[in-house]
């Protein structure tokens, strides 16, 4: 066979004749984003982020359908390649009526993950609820009780009939938990070896205590009280948070290896600069301002409190970090618990030598205010039309029945492929701009639900065709098809038949193959493995 | 929908044997079923499905791809509004309008309450010269205004029943010499040229005087439509246009004068007659065959060069004998006999011929592409979807001169090593159709088509493929797959359709017109071509001339001759007194060239250096009182619409530039509207897949180029051209004297009508339909 030699990024090479440039820079190791493209599929050519550009003719050229040419010269990753792939990945985005985090989990200064908790709720699997709570929560018990719910003020749902109970629902799945025999324990990562010191024991110091072991360092909270909860303890009505549900949450964390040192004080029983040698990095969450006591040990005071990096917490002092009230007055526990998770991350960051970059912020497409006529499509997801109140003592919380009830009353906004869509992930590392190509009203939003397994929403597609193009080659009797033409064309099954019908064995090759979550599994996760289905003689070729 | 029970399956399957039931047939079958049931019943696709190759995902995708097809059950009569831009500049917006008022149609429904109307814009009717146009089931209204819609439906009612006059060919009777010729094309039926040959006819039994009735293609004068000409031995002959019927019979008399006759109707002939008998003393100008002392007709048709139109207006398009002693096949002939492919390239090559139908590519380096290629089995394809709003050469040319571009394709065919070929028509052009259709059958009866031609060896099969209206397909790769059966979506070239084009197989694709032009350069040489155009686009190029002109229609002039001599000569300037403001050349593919520029001469590159494109020839012609930027927005309402919807940009971006157009013409434009406009044209034209996307943006470009204070206009609320409707409102001055016309008139009852008072235009009724302003004999309304 004859072989044709070219240059990609430089670097030369040789491939078979007949090969796309995608296939000859992908077998340099060079990365070239694709969308519409799938191996084993024809290809389209039509999402062109995969331009490349010859630079003999200057032309961007869609590298996964140009072949490969001897004595091309190309150029895969320069700044004009990178700002086509950009702008391309832009034009996407500005039609796709859809969010990549539910507007609950982006309104939480926690970043839990509140859609899937309730996914959860509803499957009754609450040993995986507690699990994406405490990810993110270390206190999910005393915070369903006392958190203003700045979730639920973002719920979509709230203006049609009052928003979801996501409070309640955590206070639920946590109150479960305590009350079981074995209650919800992480697992830390292998010990490290290295020690970190965390000065008071409210919300901030508790949250980094607990996320700092789970990387695997060993954690010591120095507190000037007799007891640890710092302002829970102290600044919350008993009637609202029993001490009961705070010790049993703070026994949790000590069961983890979380060693209390109480009636220790900062400045009296111990100096920062011993601290800073003792242990490996120090976290300050001591809630109160003491500007004398921190300035003599070189700390920076502002007006609200003590200065830190808003993002990675990192403070004037190099290896301690600051959080809590103690950078600014605030009654709003979840954002305490916040900065421990962050305070606890950033000094994972640097104990382990990697950069201080505190926690990753993600590119996130933005729905915005879902219109009135698009409600009917959200209501589908079913549930009271009111919220469930709980028919007990407040204090008491849902019971199992009522917890379902009110967990199926999410519109679950959520991005059911968050981590696996393709254009999130090039959109983060083009670092596009949803608004930069957007004209007037985004499109509409449009859930369909006539699948067993699987949810399609044409408003998150972006027309490549591959869900047509497997759906035909797994010998789908009716499959999928283009339907219309120009910006109104969508994906429809033939015949107004439903999804059911037209998926009958592609579904999964055609949720893997979709690169957004236009196709997706409904529960955010592949189905458990029945019987299989496949036919072998279908995807032999 | 009880349409739905009242599938017959044996109606399906009797389709489907008859076109065959192969994925290549899909199109053909679903042009059948909706023929038979108006619309495409599921049941009927199903059924499709169940006895055929084709998937059920095919028949979607195909179905839904093309504009023709309809899904669901229409009223009694089909309402076609042309869209195209002649009819646009000249108001189809408000008569679509108006035509949803009269039939009370909601804002989502098209067909009325008792289902005997459904209304449809469709892209080009190609009647531009008689803008704005409507067809309602096979009559043609032209010039139809807000106001009278009413009248056209009451009028199509009352003509039911009555049998529409199809075309004719000769009328039977005594031979005798002479002939009377009846333009017609398109453009002359939809004048009246139907009811003129039904009025020669009935004359002609009447005085008991029989000729030769014959039909003749199109001259190009479609502003003078219909046209009658007059050929007596020994005589000149004598054109005669805008003949009405009621004028017919005393113009025969004028002609054929039986004695008894002559003396009791020599006295009617009343002066009207001479106003519209152009001539009758021949003057030394006899290059059309006609002679004409009208000086109108003589620049309209001076300065034309022509080539694919030779004997224009002479020749009866389906009379293959007639053909042949003008000189026709005896180019396929000499080539044929002779047997050098070698030499029928260079020659073509030699002569500097270009793809007419936009880009303009060298046509004899894509033969030699062609021929180059080694493939056992290889296509020709004549590419006569001419889909451009505002044009009308393709539809021209194969109504009028099918046989010349069958033998054109016939030698294009041989040069490539081609043995089956296909026409590719668009569904709009029935005549068009129906006329190939007769010729190729002709033609393979005369041994001109078929096995062994004139017994050289070299075999041809000719078919028709029938498109079913996207714009789209007029790009090669997407025709291709239409032929295929398949949605016309482009692919990415190369390779090309020389290399690999239908089912894989090497297939040259030119353009109708170019192919048209082949017997020509073959009978007269290379250097014959050459010595016309400019140095670097030779030969000549047919315009079809609409708009503000005087004189519309369709020209073939030399390449080099400036827009101003077309528009001023030819054109014979801007009608009603206005002032000259801009072209607009190549339809969506192409762009605005101002007055300013008027002076270059016109070829590939003169073109493309001021930003437009020769596209395939739509030249519309605009004045003062057009907006360029509502010039720009009805493009891009073109080109969103009919973008294939493949790749992100043009599918994308073409809907966001629209969508900023609409802003701006709706006056809640911003300066950043202006930057991101620019901003998405540019990568749109250099992003996208086809040539459609690649110049889709070229309208915005140009219109920004050379007209951005109107841009800016708009951005402070005002519409220069007092075309945009939000930015204008009617209101009535001093000068109205009470006559009430105008309350009479207003279509949605904003004006009240107070005889000898001071009329009052209601704004939040008022839909700016402009039937006020027109109708006022007072000159009392003012637009601003």
């Amino acid at each position: 066979m004859k072989t044709i030699t070219l240059t990609i990024d430089g670097k030369k090479t040789a491939v078979p004749a007949g090969s796309t440039v995608l296939e000859a820079a992908r077998g340099l190791g060079i990365d070239i984003p694709t969308l519409c493209h799938l191996d084993g599929c024809e290809p389209f050519t039509s999402c062109m982020v995969c331009v490349v550009r010859d630079l003999k003719t200057d032309k961007l050229l869609p590298s996964c359908s140009v072949t490969a040419g001897q004595g091309m010269e190309i150029d895969a990753s320069g700044d004009t390649v990178m700002a086509a792939r950009r702008d391309t990945v832009e034009m996407l985005l500005s039609g796709h009526a859809g969010d990549c985090e539910a507007p609950c989990l982006r309104a939480c200064p926690a970043h839990m993950d509140i859609p899937l908790m309730i996914r959860r709720i509803k499957e009754g699997r609450l040993d995986e609820a507690i699990a994406t709570v405490k990810r993110d929560i270390a206190l999910p018990a005393v915070l369903g009780r006392i958190c203003p719910a700045p979730c639920e003020a973002a719920c979509r749902r709230r203006p049609q009939d009052g928003a979801v109970s996501i409070c309640l629902l955590k206070q639920h799945v946590a109150d479960a938990d305590l009350a079981s025999n074995t209650p919800y324990a992480p697992v830390p990562a292998k010990k490290t070896g290295k020690k970190i010191a965390v000065v008071g024991s409210g919300p901030a110091g508790l949250a980094a205590a607990y996320h700092a072991l789970q990387y695997g360092h060993a954690v010591d909270i120095y507190d000037r009280e007799r007891e640890p909860g710092g302002a829970l303890r102290t600044g919350v009505e008993r009637e609202r948070l029993p001490l009961a549900v705070l010790d049993a949450e703070i026994d949790l964390i000590r069961n983890m290896g979380v060693r209390f040192h109480q009636s220790t004080a900062l400045g009296t029983d111990l100096s920062l600069a011993v601290l800073r040698k003792k242990y490996d990095a120090v976290i300050l969450a001591t809630g109160t301002i003491d500007p004398l006591l921190y300035e003599k040990s070189g700390l920076e005071m502002g007006e609200r409190g003590l200065i830190s990096d808003r993002n990675t917490h990192e403070t004037a002092l190099q290896g301690v970090f600051a959080g809590g009230n103690l950078i600014g007055e605030s009654k709003r526990a979840i954002r305490a618990l916040a900065h421990g998770k962050r305070m606890a991350l950033s000094a994972h960051q640097l104990l382990s030598g990697e950069a201080i970059q505190g926690d990753e912020s993600r590119f996130n497409s933005i729905l915005g205010r879902v219109r009135s006529e698009e409600m009917a499509s959200l209501l589908q997801a079913g549930g009271e039309r009111r919220r469930v109140e709980p028919a007990g003592p407040r204090e008491k919380g849902f019971s199992a029945e009522e917890a379902v009830r009110e967990a199926e009353r999410c519109f679950e906004c959520d991005c059911r492929k968050p981590e696996s869509c393709r254009l999130r992930r090039y959109a983060d590392e083009l670092h596009a701009d949803q608004k930069r190509f957007s004209v007037g009203e985004r499109g509409p939003v449009e859930r369909i639900v006539q699948h067993d397994l699987v949810v399609y929403e044409p408003g998150k597609c972006i027309k490549c065709g591959l869900c047509v193009r497997i759906a035909k080659k797994e010998g789908e009797p009716l499959g999928l098809a283009f339907t219309g033409r120009g910006f109104n064309v969508r994906i429809t099954v033939p015949f107004s038949e439903t999804v059911q019908q037209g998926l009958q064995k592609a579904a999964k090759a055609c949720v893997e193959g979709c690169p957004t979550a236009a196709l997706a599994w409904k529960d955010r996760t592949p189905p458990p493995r029945k019987a299989p289905t496949k036919d072998t003689k279908d995807t032999k070729k | 929908m009880a349409a739905e029970n009242d599938i017959r399956i044996t109606d399906i399957d009797e389709i489907v044997a008859r076109t065959g039931g192969r994925e290549r047939d899909l199109i053909a079958i679903l042009h059948a079923v909706q023929h038979t049931y108006n619309y495409l019943p599921e049941a009927a696709l199903r059924r499709i499905c169940e006895i055929t190759e084709i998937t059920p995902a095919d028949i979607t995708g195909v179905s839904t791809f093309y504009d023709r097809f309809r899904h669901t059950p229409v009223g009694k009569h089909m309402v076609h509004i042309c869209t195209g831009t002649a009819c646009h500049v000249k108001g189809a917006g408000l008569v679509y309008e108006a035509f949803c008022r009269e039939l009370k149609l909601a804002p989502d429904e098209d067909t009325d309450a008792d289902r005997l109307f459904t209304l449809q814009k469709v892209a080009c009717l190609g009647c531009c010269t008689l803008a704005p146009v409507v067809q309602i089931d096979g009559v043609t209204y032209g010039h139809v205004k807000p106001d009278s819609v009413g009248k056209v439906l009451k009028d199509f009612l009352a003509r039911k029943g009555r049998k529409p006059a199809a075309g004719m060919v000769v009328h039977a009777g005594r031979p005798e010499a002479g002939e009377i010729r009846i333009g017609l094309g398109s453009c002359c039926i939809a004048g009246g040229s139907a009811s003129v040959q039904d009025a020669v006819r009935e004359t002609l039994d009447e005085i008991g005087v029989s000729t030769t009735v014959k039909r003749v293609g199109c001259v190009g004068m479609c502003h003078r439509t219909p046209l009658l000409e007059i050929d007596l031995p020994g005589r000149e002959p004598v054109l005669y246009d805008k003949v009405a019927p009621q004028d017919v019979r005393r113009i025969v008399l004028t002609h054929y004068r039986p004695d008894s006759l002559w003396k009791r109707l020599a006295a009617a002939v009343t002066r009207r007659v001479e106003d519209t008998f152009l001539s009758d003393e021949p003057e030394g100008f006899t290059r059309h065959g006609l002679h004409m002392r009208d000086p109108h007709i003589e620049s309209f048709l001076g300065r034309q060069q022509h080539i694919v139109m030779e004997l224009s207006g002479q020749l009866d398009p389906l009379d293959l004998d007639e053909y042949r002693r003008g000189g026709g096949f005896e180019a396929l002939e000499s080539i044929l006999r002779e047997g050098s492919r070698d030499r029928v390239i260079a020659e073509i090559e030699e002569s500097g011929l270009r793809g007419k139908g936009g880009a303009g590519f060298l046509t004899g380096r894509k033969w030699k592409i062609a021929a180059a290629v080694q493939d056992e089995m290889k296509y020709i394809v004549c590419n006569g979807d001419e889909g451009d709003p505002g044009a009308f050469m393709d539809r021209m040319i194969l109504e009028s001169f099918p046989f010349r571009v069958i033998e054109g394709m016939t030698i294009a065919a041989f040069a490539a090593g081609a043995s089956r070929g296909f026409l590719y028509i668009r569904a709009e052009y029935p005549l068009a159709v129906q006329r190939v259709n007769a010729a190729l059958k002709q033609c393979e009866a005369a041994g001109l088509l078929g096995d062994s031609i004139l017994g050289t060896g070299f075999s041809l099969h000719l078919s028709i493929m029938e498109g079913a209206g996207a714009f789209v397909c007029g790009e090669e790769t997407a025709l291709l797959r239409s032929i295929e059966g398949k949605r016309g979506m482009p692919v990415l070239r190369p390779p090309y359709p020389a290399e690999k084009g239908l089912w894989g197989h090497s297939t040259l694709v030119n353009n109708c017109e170019t192919l048209a032009t082949v017997p020509w350069i073959i009978r007269n040489g290379a250097a014959a071509m050459r010595k016309l155009g400019t140095k670097t686009s030779s030969g000549t190029k047919v315009f079809s001339l609409a708009g503000k002109v005087r004189r519309g229609g369709l020209i073939e002039v030399p390449m080099g001759i400036t827009i101003r001599e077309i528009v001023e000569e030819i054109g014979g300037g801007i009608e009603n007194g206005r002032a000259f403001k801009a072209v607009q050349i190549g339809g969506p593919s192409g762009g605005c060239v101002p007055a300013a520029h008027a002076d270059i001469e016109i070829d590939f590159e003169e073109l493309g250096r001021v930003g437009a494109m020769m596209g395939s020839g739509g030249l519309l012609v605009m004045d003062e009182d057009d907006c360029m930027v509502d010039i720009a927005r009805y493009f891009l309402t073109f080109t969103c619409d009919q973008s294939c919807g493949k790749c992100t940009f043009c599918r994308i971006g073409t809907r966001q530039m629209l969508r900023i157009l609409e802003k701006i013409c709706g006056g809640t434009g911003t300066p950043d509207d202006l930057i991101l406009l620019e901003e998405i044209a540019h990568k749109t034209r250099e992003r996208s897949l086809c040539g459609l996307g690649r110049t889709a943006p070229n309208p915005v470009l140009t219109t920004l180029e050379y007209f951005r204070e109107e841009y800016e206009a708009h951005l402070q609320g005002i519409c220069p051209a007092k075309r945009c409707k939000d930015l204008i409102s009617y209101t009535i001055t001093d000068n109205c004297i009470g006559c009430t016309i105008c309350a009479q008139r207003c279509p949605v009852g904003a004006i009240t009508p107070l005889p000898w008072e001071k009329h009052e235009v209601v704004q939040e009724l008022c839909t700016k339909c402009g039937t006020c302003f027109q109708v006022c004999p007072n000159d009392a309304v003012l637009v601003q």
